[in-house]
């Protein structure tokens, strides 16, 4: 690893140590916060010489003075909803939990939905057992952040055969003011466990949310887990999503992304049980400077799994988008099944996609893919639509909408899937500018 | 209703159209008739409005109103269709809903409230019999994976449904069957009327043996070399196009 950036390192020492002053808490999590600060140092500030860094320029984050979290309050009427679907609601504020914005459903025997605080103080024990054991993002410095400075977050964990039919809905804002947040959301679905989580990241103002989720996925676990990201366009947000598959389990993985000056996911998921299947489906709309990163490692361990990577992007203006994905097959990984795909639409010339599919097999009994395609809208198609009377405007819109809305038709939480068509919809409402964009 | 003065189109720098004088009055059929590389796509194209093509002289009158200042969209707002040579596939847009966009947005053009769902049902269902189209094909995506035949008809399904004041048929006939060319023809005689001018583009006689035009042009190396009735498309039947090749003073152009 490159040496430190020392100018960096430092205020973060001061910050720490500020962090842990007084700090009750299991005397593991505080083993769990050295290690994991030390790790941070050690790796140090990212750098664009770093290739997994190279096109992610931190420079605007950097130059700001990062504040510790302060309480706020807002109106609950901003937040969203699921509509007429009962949900276990939890709602954070800069990193809080807020109990008078959350709502609790009945929970099925022994299963427990809390807040990371909340269950750190009820039953250490358990949360223990699971916080931080989840393997991937090694070398990320910001999940080895988020650990150091996990101060709540949510703290989830389905016993066997739990089929939980309520979804869990998780809404995380932040109020701007530079903060930096670290929230951690932390689901275990013990085998044979079934869930449906909805995490939303947004907010208003200027701040980092530098959040990391761990997923554990028990022998025959299904879980849909959905991550909205509307952060505010002045927000960076750098997350860190860690899965660990057993044998024959199912995981839905849903990316949604619009928000953030600077927002990036690394996502590392292993596949360590026979037969598990991982779908990860992602959807990034970006426009104006906004620039949006995807880091995805696919990690086949075992035989029979399967996985299957759509990552789309949409990009207006002079946004710019990162995919960078790798299929990793572990040599005893036979008649693994794994596809990755990535299509980058560009609305504008200024726009500019970035794609890097890697593939590393070492078993020799496997099926793997991946495509990468990146071009304007199709003028044919444009002009077509236009020559039946359909405004120049309106014909684009619809035409990105067809390239983006299969990857909402995946999701099965209904009341989701129809706010965010209007969601896409709203932001495919395009300004009647037609000379900049393309075709 | 289509005044064509003196058109002179290029791309890319070469001349595709030295010069076209065309007049279709309401309720006229014209057929335009010439071998590959005359400019007969060229000359649909720049009707329609297609972004390539360079109009270096002369002007193309709709009703009294310059076409050629107008936008795509507007030109079909105006009561102009093109049925595309080649028509587009798009995916993830269902059939039913582009039609539906296209319908309310010439109304709105027009100042009208958009379409009732009912009638517009009811006007589709009674389209789609006029060419024997499945009521499956309008849940499917525009024209994807739609054979050759099913594309024409989907173009005049559509132009039935549009009802402009004026349609340009660009090779319509082209990868057709006998059957299907029945069924696209019937479609077009169905909505002939004293209101309605038809331009229709083709390279060979056998489409105007079921939409007889009463006019028919012979367009060779960009101009109109001949004009007459109905009986000239069976002469060129009969004689082709070589004819035109030996005329003096005309350049023979590879397609």
């Amino acid at each position: 690893m490159t040496a430190v950036a020392p100018l960096f390192a430092d205020p973060y020492r001061q910050r720490f140590a500020t962090f842990m002053a007084d700090r009750r808490e299991p005397e593991a999590l505080t083993r769990l916060r050295r290690a994991a600060f030390a790790r941070f140092e050690a790796l140090g500030w990212p750098t664009r010489q770093q290739e997994a860094w190279r096109l992610t320029d931190l420079s605007a984050l950097q130059a700001l003075t990062l504040q510790p979290p302060a309480e706020a309050l807002i109106e609950a009427g901003i937040l969203p909803t699921l509509e007429d679907v009962p949900a276990h609601r939890l709602a954070f504020v800069n990193g809080r939990f807020m109990p008078g914005l959350s709502h609790e459903c009945v929970l099925p025997d022994q299963a427990s939905i809390a807040s990371l605080r909340e269950a750190l103080t009820l039953h250490p024990e358990r949360v223990m057992a699971h916080l931080d054991r989840v393997p991937g993002l090694e070398q990320q410095p910001f999940a080895a952040l988020n650990t150091a400075f996990l101060d709540d977050g949510v703290f989830v964990h389905l016993p066997r055969g739990t089929a939980l039919e309520t979804p869990i809905h998780l809404i995380l804002h932040a109020t701007g003011g530079d903060m930096a947040l670290h929230p951690r959301l932390l689901l275990v679905l013990e085998e044979g466990a079934r869930a449906t989580v909805v995490v939303e990241y947004r907010g208003a103002g200027r701040y980092l949310n530098a959040p990391v989720t761990e997923l554990t996925l028990g022998a025959g676990a299904a879980l849909d887990f959905h991550q909205i990201q509307e952060e505010s366009p002045q927000a960076f947000h750098l997350g860190g999503i860690r899965v660990q598959q057993d044998r024959d389990s199912q995981l839905n993985l849903h990316l949604l992304a619009f928000g953030g000056q600077l927002a990036r996911v690394d996502l590392d998921a292993l596949l360590d049980g026979e037969g598990a299947n991982c779908l990860l489906n992602g959807l990034t709309l970006v426009r104006d400077r906004q620039y949006s990163d995807a880091h995805v490692r696919v990690e086949h361990a075992r035989p029979h799994g399967t996985s299957q990577q759509s990552f789309k992007n949409v990009l207006d203006g002079q946004a710019r988008t990162v995919f960078d994905g790798m299929i990793h097959v572990r040599p005893h990984a036979q008649k693994t099944d794994a596809r990755q795909s990535n299509r980058n639409l560009l609305l504008s010339k200024q726009a500019q996609a970035n794609a890097n599919p890697r593939l590393e097999i070492l078993a020799d009994d496997v099926k793997c893919g991946h495509g990468s395609t990146t071009g304007f809208l199709d003028p044919d198609a444009w002009f077509y639509l236009r020559s039946r009377g359909i405004p120049a405007g309106q014909a684009r819109a619809l035409l990105v909408h067809a390239f983006a809305n299969d990857s909402l038709t995946p999701i099965r939480l209904t009341p989701l899937r129809e706010r965010l068509a209007h969601l896409l919809a709203a932001r495919l409402a395009l300004d009647p500018a037609e000379g900049e964009r393309t075709p | 209703m289509l005044e064509i003065r003196n058109l002179h189109v290029t791309v890319e720098d070469r001349e595709i159209l030295q010069g076209i004088d065309l007049t279709i009055r309401p309720g006229e059929t014209h057929a335009i008739m010439g071998p590959n590389g005359s400019g007969k796509s060229t000359l649909a194209n720049v009707i329609a409005g297609r972004e390539g093509y360079t109009v270096t002289a002369g002007e193309i009158l709709f009703d009294g109103k310059d076409l050629l200042e107008m936008t795509p969209e507007t030109r079909a707002c105006e009561g102009l269709f093109l049925a595309f040579q080649y028509p587009v596939e798009i995916p993830g847009v269902a059939n039913l809903y582009f039609l539906k966009a296209a319908v309310n947005a010439v109304r709105k053009y027009r100042n009208e409230p958009p379409v009732d769902a009912m009638d517009f049902w009811e006007l589709v269902q009674e389209r789609m019999k006029l060419v024997k189209m499945d009521e499956s094909m309008l849940k499917r995506s525009v024209n994807e994976g739609f054979s050759g035949g099913e594309k024409k008809r989907n173009e005049v399904f559509q132009m039935a449904v549009l009802q402009p004041r004026f349609a340009v048929m660009d090779e319509t006939d082209s990868g057709l069957d006998i059957d299907a060319l029945k069924v696209v023809a019937d479609g077009v005689n169905a909505l002939r009327g004293p209101e309605r001018g038809f331009l229709v583009i083709t390279h060979y006689q056998r489409l105007l043996d079921y939409i007889v035009p009463d006019h028919v042009h012979v367009l060779f190396n960009g101009r109109i070399v001949r004009s007459g009735g109905k009986e000239l498309a069976v002469e060129l039947e009969e004689q082709g196009y070589a004819l035109y090749n030996e005329e003096p003073g005309r350049a023979r152009r590879a397609a």
